[in-house]
């Protein structure tokens, strides 16, 4: 088994397996000068939102929380925070001021205090030149296993997921726990029904408790709406590809988790801890909003396993794609890396998980996913927990 | 001839693999076990869809990967489809609380 892969270590202990600029907006009136900066310097990535002001202490708090945990991430050499004018409790000074702390470079360029939308492009186009040339002289170092997190994740299920692709994700992923690695799960709404396995899983019974409870707080706040979760969850195209009931999309879903103990349980994008093994998050079911936070945690790479097919991908996470299902990979091969359709052929699972692993090793080596060779970022949300004020 | 899984020997319900007509016969690969079960269709069923391994009487607890996935909301015969149309959630029904 290979125990090592090609990465850019941090001064935080973390290594990247990407050395980007990261323009980071911290509310969505900056925007746009984020995206032209994006479109004018190359090696740097937009990561742009709907938030960052009116909202809720907890929700505004929660949004903090991601986007410094972004700033943070390994994969981002160098961060350029810019912001409108002055938020409340989530300036791009104060985002800055927690990045620097991981060692970093980190500039902040403010639209009005830099003299308008057009100056304060100009002002982050010189920064994105300036920071790129002063780390793209860094080289890959060769990096145990042990300092990989790895993310996984699902979407767009379908029957073939939690027969085929979902338990190839669980291969490898007790694989990187085996040699040392962590791996981060998610997906509150896909663990309903799962409680026994949460139950039998957990290194101590604090944590399955933490996990139950997110559990419990989640279906609590679906029953607050008064509505069945059918017409929800499963989705529509959950349904037509033949997951009946979120039980059965939730049980599925589990079998990304492979077999290894869960050694902790952490709220929507807060940091993990250094301990190897399983990490549990709580986030939706929602894709978007699910790999957002478990890339605020660190997660240098992820799989995305899909049973219809998906475009999702995180900017800053790089986002592997894989399905089950052959009619998928057909006709969505163009944003896939992975065909393990052939394990209903009779491809027994430690050969389909092996070039699962293959293909991830060689994409924390450098090899580009084809989202990133069409620069496509469309896995960017964060999730709520208030409203707007 | 047509190939299904039954993921855990604990199961009531099989998953085909590809598409299946009405009467077809359907090689099942229980979890397990060395010798297919063989189950004859009495329906249509789409690609990956499940269909009913054993007798299912309504309102009793519908299992795949040895756990409950939901129950019966009608009375479904062995070789049937297993759908949206008769099982249903026991979780977060809000519509019922």
């Amino acid at each position: 088994m290979t125990d090592h892969f090609f990465g850019y270590p941090r001064p935080d202990g973390q290594v990247g397996i990407r050395n980007h600029v990261l323009l980071l907006s911290g509310t969505l009136y900056a925007n746009s000068t984020c995206e032209r900066v994006a479109h004018t310097v190359q090696n740097t990535i937009p990561i742009v939102h709907p938030l960052g002001r009116c909202q809720i202490a907890p929700d505004l708090a929660q949004t903090f929380r991601t986007l410094v945990g972004h700033g943070r991430h390994p994969n981002a050499g160098a961060v350029i925070v810019i912001d409108h004018f002055k938020e409340q409790g989530c300036t791009a000074d104060e985002i800055a001021h927690e990045i620097a702390a991981a060692g970093k470079p980190v500039e902040v360029v403010n639209i009005r205090r830099d003299g308008g939308a057009i100056s304060a492009t100009a002002k982050a186009t010189r920064l994105a030149v300036d920071l790129n040339r002063q780390i793209n002289t860094q080289k890959r170092e060769r990096s145990p296993l042990s300092k990989l997190v790895f993310g996984v994740n699902c979407g767009t299920s379908d029957v073939t997921s939690g027969l085929a692709s979902n338990r190839c994700v669980g291969w490898v992923a007790d694989r990187v726990i085996e040699a040392g690695g962590r791996v981060i799960a998610a997906e509150t709404t896909e663990m309903f029904g799962g409680e026994e396995l949460i139950k039998a899983r957990a290194k101590t019974p604090e944590i399955a408790d933490k996990i139950l409870a997110f559990i419990a707080a989640m279906e609590k706040s679906i029953l607050a709406c008064g509505v069945d979760l059918r017409g929800s969850q499963p989705t529509g195209d959950n349904i037509e590809g033949g997951l009946s009931t979120i039980e059965e999309k939730a049980l599925g879903a589990m079998k990304k988790w492979g077999t290894k103990p869960i050694v902790g349980a952490v709220g929507y994008a807060e940091p993990i801890g250094e301990e190897s093994g399983l990490w549990v998050m709580d986030s939706p079911g929602h894709g978007g909003e699910s790999i957002t936070g478990i890339a605020a945690a660190g997660a240098q790479v992820m799989s995305f396993s899909t049973g219809g097919g998906h475009t999702i991908n995180h900017p800053l996470m790089i986002t592997m794609r894989l399905t089950g299902n052959r009619q998928s990979w057909a006709a969505m091969e163009e944003t896939m890396e992975v065909d393990v359709s052939d394990m209903f052929q009779g491809t027994p699972l430690e050969v389909a998980g092996r070039r699962l692993l293959d293909e991830i090793l060689a994409i924390c080596n450098g090899r580009m996913t084809k989202a990133e060779a069409l620069r496509e970022w469309n896995g960017f949300a964060i999730n709520r927990c208030g409203p707007s004020v | 001839m047509l190939q299904a899984l039954v993921i855990d020997p604990q199961d009531n319900v099989a998953n085909l693999v590809g598409a299946g007509a009405r009467g077809a016969a359907v090689a099942c690969r229980v979890e397990g076990q060395v010798e297919p079960v063989y189950v004859e269709l009495c329906g249509d069923i789409p690609a990956n869809h499940k269909f009913a391994f054993t007798d299912i009487k309504a309102g009793l607890p519908v299992v795949k990967y040895g756990l409950v996935i939901g129950r019966a909301s009608a009375d479904i015969p062995r070789g049937a489809h297993v759908h949206v149309h008769n099982i249903e959630s026991n979780r977060c029904r809000g519509d019922r609380t």
